[in-house]
């Protein structure tokens, strides 16, 4: 079982550092993760924290537009930046020596964003945004599945009820004031985790830690974020069926589940790899390869933790298969591991593909970096990256049942079913 | 770039080395090499088989058929059937890949060192005794025609293949994708996936990587137990000669309701063994290779016409494609695909600048180690050693040969490797909208097309 080293530290300004040394390689990583994401957005201003996110490359005091990229690149490393309901990360991985480079870019951005913010860089990230969301969303067979699907799970009044990128008409409705004001609210060094892994001296990557991020104030008044109070199950089942350029019909069927973090997710977490990792599980083999009515089945949590986390089971239809058949064999699948939990050589299985799974993700210093910043941002507690393997491995067919039953009912999920839109026309 | 100089930027430490680790190589009596890779610190182990038995090795009439032939050894072996195999494997954490391209066949997985054994064991057991259930070759052949659609539904998986459409000649396999299109995949057989694998997955021409944490005289012993008995030599691949499909002009892919158009501009590129592959890698770097590359700049970050843009050469042992791409809001379609043509023909008459190929070389040089950062990369690096014949040393000389790369070297390769009279411009997108706009740019003919 891999065991990632922690040492962890905090800055008077109330910065949570954490240090992870590796010296397999002369590489370090840097990533941030700043505990705000489109859950904090408020009414109107959706997509707006990923906007946010893109102007942070767009230059601070003394750091040009583009210059964080370019510098960083031209070190040799890589780098970028993510927005996602919970929290915003931005992250860096380059060779050892140019340590510095990064925490000097991250610290000054987080210094000194406004002074250098300008409407014309505003107009110019707001069209790469809405660009990033035709390609993702309005251009893609399929695309609207994941705003439709938390449109259904949440309600308007909760902020999973939209998706981190948006709404065009919201997008184009933000404003330099806005970003005045949410770089002032959530930008400060008491509302980030600073992680660096990798290939560096503890003693002197603390010291450019406090160089570089010291001085900067904490804000005492970070907004509460917007009420995350939902009910644990949504109480009646929501189908939704969408008409799109798309070859073949596909269901996302998807539950409210106990957030991440939580025993329950953890039990659910191993039921979603029982039913759909490998060619063995349960989903595939029955409905893929058996009764050949998918063509192919994904299932996978969004590990969320503003009341509630989001189990999803997508399966497309091979040509010619119905999809109230589909759906059918689908529920029976769902049903019968509900009802019977697994079998001990299906736990064995999924707890040995987990284990190695983590191993291999943990081969890597950016990866390991942003599991750390996620557990310190998420729960305060960075000491849960050792832990993924024990916390999996703990759940036995009982809690899987137990999981399951709670959750995976039918007055708690969303089916939305996409259907090819011509033989749709051509059928009615 | 726009240049890095910046009086605040803190000083760089000093260097340390890294070395991209030394591996060995030998031949068993049957002709397949074996290459080991002991990686220090690595808690895992990856093992990539490698045969013979890409598209290259296909004749046209069947075309799909080594790619089809690779999905299919998954689905088990004489003495364990779909089900059992997906568990065997799996039951060790094991997930088996297989698959091909246009220049290989691989059967590939990765596991915990104690594993080694029983997963080298498996893979050789799918590769040399492969089930071919004639069920399980029904559902995977349906499967791959439905893959199709679903690719075709996509734009950029579209623009992609329909570029290789009409970029090469109607006598040039390279003009589809390595796993065949319909017409050919429809017609295939039961038969035909029994002898392809009969006639090219032979160790003859093979090669067995490892790499990651292993004992050498354990994997010795494993290699000997489970494949020293495989024999044979495959007949090998066909060399493929790429012609262009014609002269500069616009194609336009019809698809209606578009609210981007998916754009590739280029053409016929280079393969792997082309002298220019070390100026063509600054290039597509200068280019459209990092964030405040040329392309991105211009569109992204001064136009705001898009999210990304980018540039790059496929190369394979005969030329692949050099393409432009991005994906722009359907309304400045014609002025971003007049950018792309200018950007492309400006690396010809202009010279680069000094501190934008500094970064370039810097970037590609600098990330050499992130390269290598998993087991996985490292044992993914060995291929092209393996399968292209390049000198054992490649790695070890790479960021050497990236650092000699010099201005007039390099605008030399950019004259020779851009050819303003051979651009295809394509765009998959909203015919009705774009077509008059860019017949209006007055840079080629236009030509409307339907989807495939």
């Amino acid at each position: 079982m891999p065991h990632v080293p922690i040492d962890r530290h905090q800055l008077a300004n109330g910065l949570r550092v954490i240090l992870s040394h590796d010296d397999r390689a002369p590489i370090v990583a840097v990533n941030l993760w700043y505990d705000v994401g489109s859950r904090h957005e408020k009414p109107g201003k959706t997509g707006f924290a990923h906007l946010f996110e893109h102007m942070m490359f767009q230059g601070s005091a003394n750091v040009a537009k583009g210059e964080h990229f370019d510098q960083v690149q031209a070190a040799g490393g890589t780098l970028n930046a993510s927005t996602w309901f919970d929290r915003t990360n931005f992250f860096e991985a380059l060779p050892s020596h140019e340590l510095e480079l990064a925490l000097w870019l991250e610290s000054d951005r987080l210094a000194s964003l406004l002074p250098a913010m300008t409407q014309e860089k505003l107009d110019n990230q707001r069209d790469v945004v809405k660009n990033e969301r035709r390609w993702s969303v309005d251009n893609q067979p399929y695309g609207t599945w994941d705003e439709k699907m938390q449109g259904l799970l949440f309600p308007e009044s909760h902020p999973y009820h939209h998706p981190p990128i948006g709404s065009m008409e919201d997008l184009d409705a933000a404003s330099l004031a806005d970003v005045k004001e949410f770089f002032s609210a959530y930008y400060a060094p008491n509302n980030a985790v600073l992680t660096v892994a990798g290939d560096f001296d503890p003693a002197s990557a603390l010291a450019m830690i406090e160089k570089h991020f010291g001085p900067i104030p904490a804000n005492p008044a970070i907004p509460e974020p917007p009420s995350i109070a939902l009910d644990r199950i949504i109480g009646t089942e929501r189908r939704l069926e969408v008409q799109d350029q798309v070859p073949l019909p596909r269901i996302y069927a998807a539950y409210r589940m106990p957030t991440f973090g939580s025993d329950g997710f953890d039990a659910l977490q191993v039921a979603i790899d029982l039913l759909g990792s490998g060619r063995a599980s349960r989903l595939y083999r029955a409905l893929v390869r058996e009764q050949q009515v998918a063509q192919d089945v994904t299932t996978f949590a969004f590990p969320l933790v503003g009341g509630s986390a989001i189990f999803t089971i997508f399966v497309t239809a091979r040509p010619g298969v119905a999809p109230a058949t589909l759906e059918a064999a689908l529920w029976t699948e769902v049903d019968r591991l509900t009802a019977d939990g697994p079998a001990d050589d299906e736990l064995e299985r999924v707890r040995n593909m987990h284990a190695a799974g983590v191993e291999s993700s943990l081969e890597r210093i950016s990866e390991r970096a942003d599991r750390l910043s996620m557990y310190a941002c998420l729960f305060d507690q960075p000491e849960r990256l050792n832990a993924e393997v024990s916390r999996y491995e703990a759940v036995d067919a009982g809690r899987v049942r137990e999981a399951m039953s709670a959750s995976l009912r039918a007055d708690n999920r969303v089916v939305l079913t996409y259907l090819p839109a011509e033989s749709a026309e051509a059928g009615a | 770039m726009t240049g890095t100089l910046n009086p605040l930027r803190p000083a760089a430490g000093v260097p340390r080395p890294y070395h991209f680790p030394s591996f060995s190589r030998r031949q068993l009596a049957n002709g397949l090499n074996v290459w080991t890779v002991p990686i220090a610190g690595s808690a895992l182990v990856n093992v990539h088989l490698l045969v013979d038995g890409g598209a290259a090795a296909e004749d046209e009439a069947h075309g799909g058929i080594a790619a089809l032939t690779a999905q299919l050894l998954v689905t088990g072996t004489r003495r364990l059937d779909a089900a059992a195999f997906a568990e065997a494997t799996e039951r060790l954490g094991i997930e088996v890949s297989s698959e091909s391209n246009w220049d290989h066949a691989r059967g590939a997985f990765q596991s915990l060192p104690q594993h080694l054994d029983e997963g080298l064991g498996l893979l050789a057991e799918m590769i040399r005794q492969p089930r071919f259930d004639v069920g399980e070759f029904e559902r995977l052949r349906a499967e791959r025609l439905a893959d199709i659609l679903q690719a075709r539904s996509e734009p950029g998986r579209l623009a992609d293949e329909s570029f290789l459409m009409h970029a090469y000649a109607a006598d040039t396999p390279y003009r589809r994708l390595s796993a065949g299109g319909p017409e050919t995949v429809e017609a295939l057989t039961h038969d035909d996936v029994i002898a392809f694998h009969a006639a090219h997955y032979r160790p003859g021409l093979a090669h067995l990587v490892i790499a990651g944490a292993f004992d050498d005289d354990a994997v010795a012993a494993s290699v000997e137990r489970h494949l020293a008995s495989w024999d044979g030599v495959g007949p090998g691949h066909r060399t493929i000669v790429p012609h262009a499909g014609g002269a500069r002009r616009i194609v336009i892919v019809d698809r209606p309701g578009s609210v981007q158009s998916e754009l590739r501009v280029g053409h016929i590129g280079i393969d792997r063994y082309d002298p220019r592959y070390f100026p063509a890698i600054v290039m597509s770097t200068v280019l459209g290779g990092t964030f405040g590359s040329r392309l991105n700049r211009r569109l992204r970050e001064e136009l705001g016409y898009t999210y990304s843009a980018r540039s790059g050469f496929d190369t394979r042992r005969s030329a692949g494609v050099f393409t432009a791409a991005t994906a722009v809001e359907t309304a400045v379609t014609a002025p971003a695909i007049a950018e792309l043509v200018a950007l492309l023909e400006a690396a010809r008459t202009a010279p680069f600048g000094e501190a934008e190929v500094k970064e370039a070389r810097d970037y590609q040089i600098g990330i050499f180690p992130l390269r290598f950062e998993s087991t996985g990369g490292i044992a993914a690096a060995i291929e092209p050693i393996a399968v292209y014949g390049l000198a054992d040393d490649f790695w070890q000389t790479y960021r050497d040969r990236l650092e000699a790369v010099g201005l007039a070297e390099l605008h030399a390769a950019a004259t020779e490797l851009i050819r303003p009279t051979e651009l295809l411009m394509l765009a998959v997108g909203d015919a009705a909208t774009i077509r008059e706009p860019l017949e209006a740019l007055g840079i080629g003919p236009v030509e409307v097309v339907p989807a495939p």
